[in-house]
C-alpha cells in the first residue's frame, strides 16, 4: 500500500515534534530547539523525495503530470468548442474507418478456421487456363487416381453439389445440395452439434440415405428444432433420413442447406459419374499426412496428375494447358477477396492520413493563435520538453474523444464492410465486432496524437524575450504558413487518388451497365420452374412444359411464351465451359483443336421471346421433335468463325466429346444473333441451340410481357400449381434485374470507393477553406494596407481565390504522380490492378478544382470586404 | 546541516543499516525517531544514523515486507508512523545477522592471523 504524499508529510513532522519535545525536557529554550531539530533532520523536501521515489517511478510522475495537463487542455478545449468538434469528428472518420476494414481485414484473411487442424487442410483444384475454366474440378476416376497413388496427403475429402427437390421442410423447394464421399467430415476436420455427421459406413451405393443439415439452415429455417433428427425428407427421386446437424463452419466450397450421402443422388451412382474421367464435377479437399510438407505435396500432386494426363490424353485438352494446384483451405477461402479488401484498407489508410493532415492544420492555426501563451510560459521557465507535453496532452484529449467515437462510428461499418466482403469470401459471413476494433482505434489515435504535438513550432528562445511577448496579436510566420499550404496540398493529394479511384470504378459501371447484351432486358421475365428429373426429362414432362407455355401465353398482357434450360447470367457454370463440336466442309488444321461451343436447349419461339434477332434461316418449330430430323441453330460467331463464306445454312454438325455419345450429325437451320449469357461484359460467343424436344433439357420459363412483367409473377405460379402442386416456381426476375444481381458486386464496389472519396473531398475542402480563411483572418492588416493604396475588392478576390486554385493545382499534381508511382509498386504485387483512364483522372481534376473554388469563396470574399480603417487601425 | 565534528562518531558500514533497523525493531514496534535514537543509545553513541538514509530505508524494507507501519499517537501526543517486523522481517534478520558474523570471522582472520591458528 503507497503512503501518500500526506503521510510522508506528517510523518517527517511526527518526527521533528518529537526530537523538539526531547531538547525541551533536556532544557533547551523551545524556539532554540526546533531550529537545531531542523538542522539535524536535514533539509526536509530532498529527503521526503527520496522517501517517496522508493515508492514511485520516474513514469508515475511523468503520467500524473501528463494526466494534469490533460484536464487542462480539455477545459481549454472548452472554450473552443467548434474547433475540438471539428478535429474529433474528422479523426472519428479516419479512425472508424481503418478500424472497421482492418477488423474484416483480420477475419477474412488472418483468422483460423474452426476446422480442427485446419493448417493441414489443403484444396486441391484442376484447372484449363487455355480453355479460359479456372476451376474444372475432378471426376470420379480421377480422384482415385489420386487416392491410390498420392502418399503426402494422408485422406482425400470429396463435394460435388447437386439440385433437388426437396420435400418435407415446408414447402417444395429446389436446394442446392452437397453430396460427400464417407470421409468427407473426417477430413475436414468437423464436427456435430447435434447426432452424427457422415461417416465410412454412410459410403458406397449399399448404404442407407442419410443427410446432415448445415448450422446456417437448422437455425434459421428450422429454428434449431432438436426433433428433425430422425426425420425423413424426400431428395429428388430418393429418400434419406436426418442424421445430424453440422457445427457452424465455413459453407464451401458451396453455400448448402444440407449434405448427403453418395445414396440420396442417382446421379452420382450412374456409370457416366464412376467411369466418366471428363464427367467432373467434384471439388477434393485433402489432409496433409503427418510430417509431409505442403510443397512435398505439391509435387506429388502434380507428378501424379502428370502421370494420369499421360495415361488418357483423350481426357485432357491439350490446348487447356490442363494444370493442378495444392493451396491451404484458408488461403483458398480468402483468395477472391485479398485484393479488394487490400485495396480498401489502403484507401481507409489514405483517408486516416487526409483526415490527419486536416486535423494537423487545424492545430496548426490553434497554436499560432497560441504563440503568445507558449512564449509566456517559455520565458517563465518551462523547458521545451514541458512545451510539448502541454501540447500532447491536448491533442491526446482529442484524439482519444476521436477515438471513441471513431469505435462508435466502426460497429455498424463493420457489418457493412463485412456484407460486402461477403460476395467475395464466405469468409467475411463469420466476421463480428471484437476487441480488435478497439486496439486500432487506440493505436490510430495514438499515432495520431503523437503526430499532432509535434507539428506546432515552438516558441525559439530569442523570440520568448522578444515580439512574442509583446504583442499579443496573431503573427503568421512564413514557416507556419508554409506548413499550413502543404498539409493542405497533402489532403488534395491523397483525395485527388481516392477520386480518381472512383471514378475509374464508376466509368466502369457505366460502362457495364449500358452495355448492349442483345436481349430484351425490361420485358422478358425468366422464371426456374426446375424439373423433377435431372437431365433428360421424360415425356410427361415435356407435356407439362408445353402446357404450361399454352397456358401462360393465354393470360392477357403476355406476348410470348418460351422454355429454355439456362436464365442468362444467373445459370452461367452450370453448363460448363463448352464442348468439342465438328462440322462438315471444315477440317481443323494440324495441332489445331476441334472449337468448342456452348450448348442451349430451347423451346420455339426463344428467340422472339428474348428479342435475340435471327439472321438467317428458320426457328425450331413444334415439328422438331424426338425422331424427326435432328437440327440445330448456331450464333452468329459460329457462322462467321467455321463458314466464312456464309454457307453455314444447312450443313451438318455434330459434337465430338464423348460425354454424348456416337456423334450424330444435325443440320444447321438458323443463324441468330451472340448473345454472351455468361459474361455480364459479352464477348464472341460460340453457342448452338438445340430444340428442346430434341434434347430435353428444360426447367426455364421465360415470359415476354407488354407491361409490367412483375405483375404476371402471380398467374404464372397459380397455372404452374394447378397443374402441379409440388413443382417449384422460383426467382421471378426481369433478365435486367438478374444482370444487376449479378453486377452487384460491382456496383458495391463502385458505392464503397465513392463513399470514401467523398468523405476524402469533403475533408480537404475544408481543409482548403480553413487555410485561406485563417490566412485571410492574420492578413487583414495587408488588405487594408492594400485596399487603401488603391487596389479594386474584386482584384483581392481573385487572389485569394487563385491561391487556394493553386493549391489545389500542386497537390493534384503531386497525387497523379504519386498515384501513377503507387499504382505500378501495386501492379507488381496485386493481380487485377488497374490505373484508371483519362476520363476519370480529367473528372477528378475538375471536380477537386471546383471544389476548391467553392471553398476559397467565402474567405476570399471576406478579405474583399476589409474595412479599410478598421483593417489599418487595428494594431 | 552543520554537524559538530566528534571524532567518537564511526561511519555506518555500507549495508549494514538494513540489519540494524531490523535488529533495533526485534524489541518491538518503533517509530522513525525512536529507531535512531535506538541505535545511537545502544552504541554508546558511536553509531549515528542520517534521517537521510533512515527514513529512505525505512520506506524500502516496508515495500519489500520486511515491516509493516501504522498509524498511532507517541508519547508527545503527535500522530507517528510506527514500524513493526514481520515474519519475513524476521527471516530477513536472521540471513542478515549469520552473513555478518561470517564477514565478521573472516576479516578477523586476515587482520589477526595469529589469533586464529
Amino acid at each position: 500500500m503507497r503512503p501518500q504524499d500526506r503521510d510522508l508529510d506528517e510523518e517527517i513532522r511526527g518526527h521533528l515534534a518529537l526530537s523538539v519535545k526531547e531538547r525541551i525536557e533536556r532544557g533547551e529554550d523551545p524556539e532554540a530547539a526546533r531550529l537545531a531539530a531542523l538542522r539535524e533532520f536535514g533539509y526536509v523536501p530532498a529527503i521526503r523525495d527520496s522517501m517517496r521515489s522508493v515508492w514511485y517511478s520516474r513514469w508515475f510522475d511523468a503520467v500524473a503530470a501528463l494526466g494534469q495537463e490533460m484536464r487542462v487542455g480539455t477545459r481549454s478545449l472548452l472554450r473552443a468548442k467548434g474547433l475540438a468538434a471539428t478535429v474529433i469528428v474528422t479523426l472519428a472518420l479516419g479512425i472508424g474507418a481503418n478500424a472497421a476494414i482492418f477488423s474484416v481485414v483480420r477475419g477474412v484473411l488472418l483468422r483460423p478456421l474452426v476446422n480442427r487442424g485446419e493448417d493441414r487442410l489443403v484444396y486441391i483444384r484442376q484447372s484449363a487456363p487455355g480453355l479460359g475454366a479456372a476451376n474444372t474440378t475432378f471426376s470420379v476416376p480421377e480422384i482415385d487416381d489420386f487416392k491410390s497413388r498420392v502418399t503426402t496427403i494422408a485422406a482425400f475429402g470429396d463435394f460435388s453439389t447437386i439440385d433437388f427437390t426437396m420435400v418435407g421442410f415446408g414447402e417444395p423447394r429446389v436446394v442446392q445440395a452437397g453430396v460427400v464421399g464417407g470421409l468427407f467430415f473426417e477430413v475436414m476436420g468437423l464436427r456435430p452439434v447435434l447426432g452424427r455427421l457422415l461417416n465410412a459406413a454412410d459410403d458406397g451405393p449399399d448404404a442407407a440415405g442419410a443427410a446432415v443439415l448445415t448450422h446456417r439452415f437448422w437455425t434459421s429455417s428450422l429454428t434449431s428444432d432438436p426433433r428433425v433428427i430422425g426425420k425423413t425428407i424426400r431428395l429428388g427421386s430418393r429418400t434419406a433420413t436426418v442424421v445430424g446437424v453440422l457445427e457452424p463452419s465455413v459453407p464451401y466450397p458451396a453455400d448448402t442447406e444440407i449434405i448427403g450421402n453418395v445414396v440420396t443422388s442417382p446421379h452420382h451412382l450412374g456409370a457416366t459419374m464412376v467411369t466418366g474421367r471428363t464427367h467432373r464435377m467434384t471439388e477434393l479437399f485433402g489432409r496433409l499426412a503427418p510430417g509431409a510438407s505442403l510443397e512435398e505435396a505439391r509435387a506429388e500432386v502434380t507428378a501424379v496428375h502428370a502421370a494420369m494426363m499421360r495415361a488418357h490424353p483423350e481426357a485432357y485438352s491439350t490446348s487447356g494447358d490442363v494444370r493442378v494446384s495444392v493451396t491451404p483451405l484458408r488461403d483458398q477461402l480468402a483468395a477472391p477477396a485479398r485484393t479488394i479488401l487490400l485495396v480498401l484498407l489502403a484507401a481507409a489508410a489514405i483517408v486516416f492520413v487526409i483526415a490527419c493532415s486536416n486535423v494537423a492544420n487545424l492545430i496548426l492555426a490553434r497554436s499560432v493563435r497560441r504563440e503568445g501563451e507558449l512564449a509566456v510560459r517559455a520565458a517563465l521557465g518551462a523547458s521545451n520538453g514541458a512545451l510539448r507535453r502541454t501540447l500532447l496532452a491536448e491533442s491526446l484529449v482529442l484524439c482519444s474523444a476521436g477515438a471513441v467515437l471513431g469505435v462508435l462510428l466502426a460497429r455498424p461499418l463493420v457489418t457493412a464492410v463485412a456484407g460486402f466482403a461477403a460476395r467475395f469470401s464466405v469468409r467475411a459471413l463469420e466476421v463480428t465486432v471484437d476487441s480488435s476494433l478497439l486496439w486500432v482505434g487506440a493505436g490510430l489515435a495514438m499515432a495520431a496524437a503523437v503526430m499532432l504535438a509535434y507539428v506546432p513550432r515552438l516558441p525559439s528562445t530569442f523570440a520568448a524575450t522578444g515580439l512574442g511577448l509583446a504583442s499579443g496579436s496573431i503573427r503568421i510566420t512564413p514557416g507556419t504558413n508554409r506548413r499550413l499550404r502543404v498539409f493542405a496540398m497533402t489532403q488534395i493529394a491523397f483525395s485527388f487518388v481516392l477520386l480518381a479511384g472512383a471514378g475509374m470504378l464508376l466509368a466502369a459501371l457505366v460502362a457495364l451497365q449500358t452495355v448492349n447484351t442483345g436481349y430484351n432486358m425490361r420485358q422478358v421475365l425468366a422464371v426456374d420452374v426446375p424439373s423433377r428429373s435431372l437431365g433428360v426429362i421424360t415425356a410427361q414432362e415435356m407435356d407439362f412444359y408445353q402446357e404450361v407455355t399454352r397456358r401462360i401465353g393465354e393470360l392477357p398482357g403476355v406476348k410470348g411464351v418460351a422454355i429454355g434450360s439456362f436464365v442468362p447470367w444467373r445459370d452461367a457454370g452450370t453448363f460448363g465451359s463448352g464442348s468439342p463440336f465438328a462440322v462438315e466442309g471444315h477440317t481443323p488444321e494440324d495441332g489445331e483443336e476441334n472449337p468448342h461451343a456452348r450448348l442451349r436447349v430451347v423451346s420455339p419461339g426463344f428467340f422472339a421471346v428474348l428479342g435475340v434477332p435471327m439472321f438467317a434461316g428458320r426457328d425450331f418449330t413444334g415439328d422438331d421433335r424426338r425422331g424427326s430430323e435432328l437440327v440445330v441453330i448456331v450464333s452468329q460467331s459460329v457462322a462467321h468463325r467455321l463458314f466464312p463464306n456464309g454457307d453455314a445454312l444447312n450443313r451438318k454438325m455434330w459434337w465430338t466429346d464423348p460425354f454424348f455419345g456416337k456423334p450424330q450429325p444435325r443440320r444447321i437451320v438458323g443463324v441468330v444473333a451472340d448473345v454472351d449469357d455468361e459474361n455480364v461484359v459479352p464477348g464472341p460467343a460460340l453457342t448452338i441451340y438445340h430444340p428442346l424436344q430434341q434434347m430435353g433439357v428444360a426447367g426455364r420459363v421465360f415470359v415476354h410481357a407488354a407491361d409490367d412483367p412483375y405483375a404476371l409473377v402471380p398467374p404464372v405460379t397459380r397455372i404452374i400449381r394447378e397443374m402441379s402442386a409440388n413443382q417449384p416456381v422460383e426467382r421471378a426476375a426481369t433478365l435486367e434485374d438478374v444482370r444487376a444481381e449479378v453486377l452487384a458486386p460491382e456496383r458495391l464496389n463502385a458505392f464503397v470507393f465513392t463513399g470514401f472519396a467523398g468523405i476524402a473531398l469533403l475533408i480537404a475542402v475544408v481543409g482548403v477553406a480553413g487555410v485561406l480563411a485563417f490566412s485571410v483572418s492574420a492578413r487583414t492588416r495587408e488588405f487594408g494596407v492594400r485596399l487603401a493604396v488603391g487596389l479594386a475588392p474584386r482584384q483581392l478576390l481573385l487572389r485569394v481565390l487563385s491561391e487556394g486554385v493553386s493549391i489545389v493545382a500542386v497537390g493534384i499534381l503531386v497525387g497523379a504522380a504519386a498515384g501513377y508511382a503507387f499504382g505500378g509498386v501495386a501492379k507488381s504485387y496485386l493481380e487485377n490492378v488497374r490505373l484508371p483512364g483519362a476520363l476519370p483522372v480529367l473528372g477528378a481534376a475538375v471536380v477537386l478544382v471546383g471544389a476548391a473554388i467553392l471553398a476559397s469563396l467565402m474567405p476570399a470574399a471576406r478579405a474583399s470586404r476589409v474595412d479599410v480603417l478598421q483593417a489599418l487601425r487595428s494594431e | 546541516m552543520a554537524k559538530t565534528p566528534d571524532d567518537r562518531h564511526l561511519e555506518l558500514l555500507q549495508g549494514t543499516l538494513d540489519m540494524l533497523i531490523l535488529r533495533t525493531l526485534q524489541w518491538g514496534p518503533q517509530h522513525g525517531h525512536g529507531i535512531g535514537q535506538a541505535i545511537r543509545s545502544r552504541s554508546d553513541d558511536l553509531l549515528r544514523v542520517e534521517t537521510g538514509s533512515l527514513y529512505p530505508a525505512l520506506h524500502r524494507l516496508e515495500k519489500r515486507g520486511w515491516l509493516k507501519s501504522e498509524w498511532d499517537v507517541s508519547e508527545a501526543n503527535q500522530r507517528a508512523k510506527y514500524y513493526r517486523l514481520t515474519a519475513a522481517g524476521k527471516a530477513q534478520l536472521s540471513r542478515e545477522q549469520d552473513r555478518w558474523s561470517q564477514l565478521v570471522n573472516a576479516i578477523g582472520r586476515i587482520m589477526n592471523p595469529a589469533e586464529n591458528k
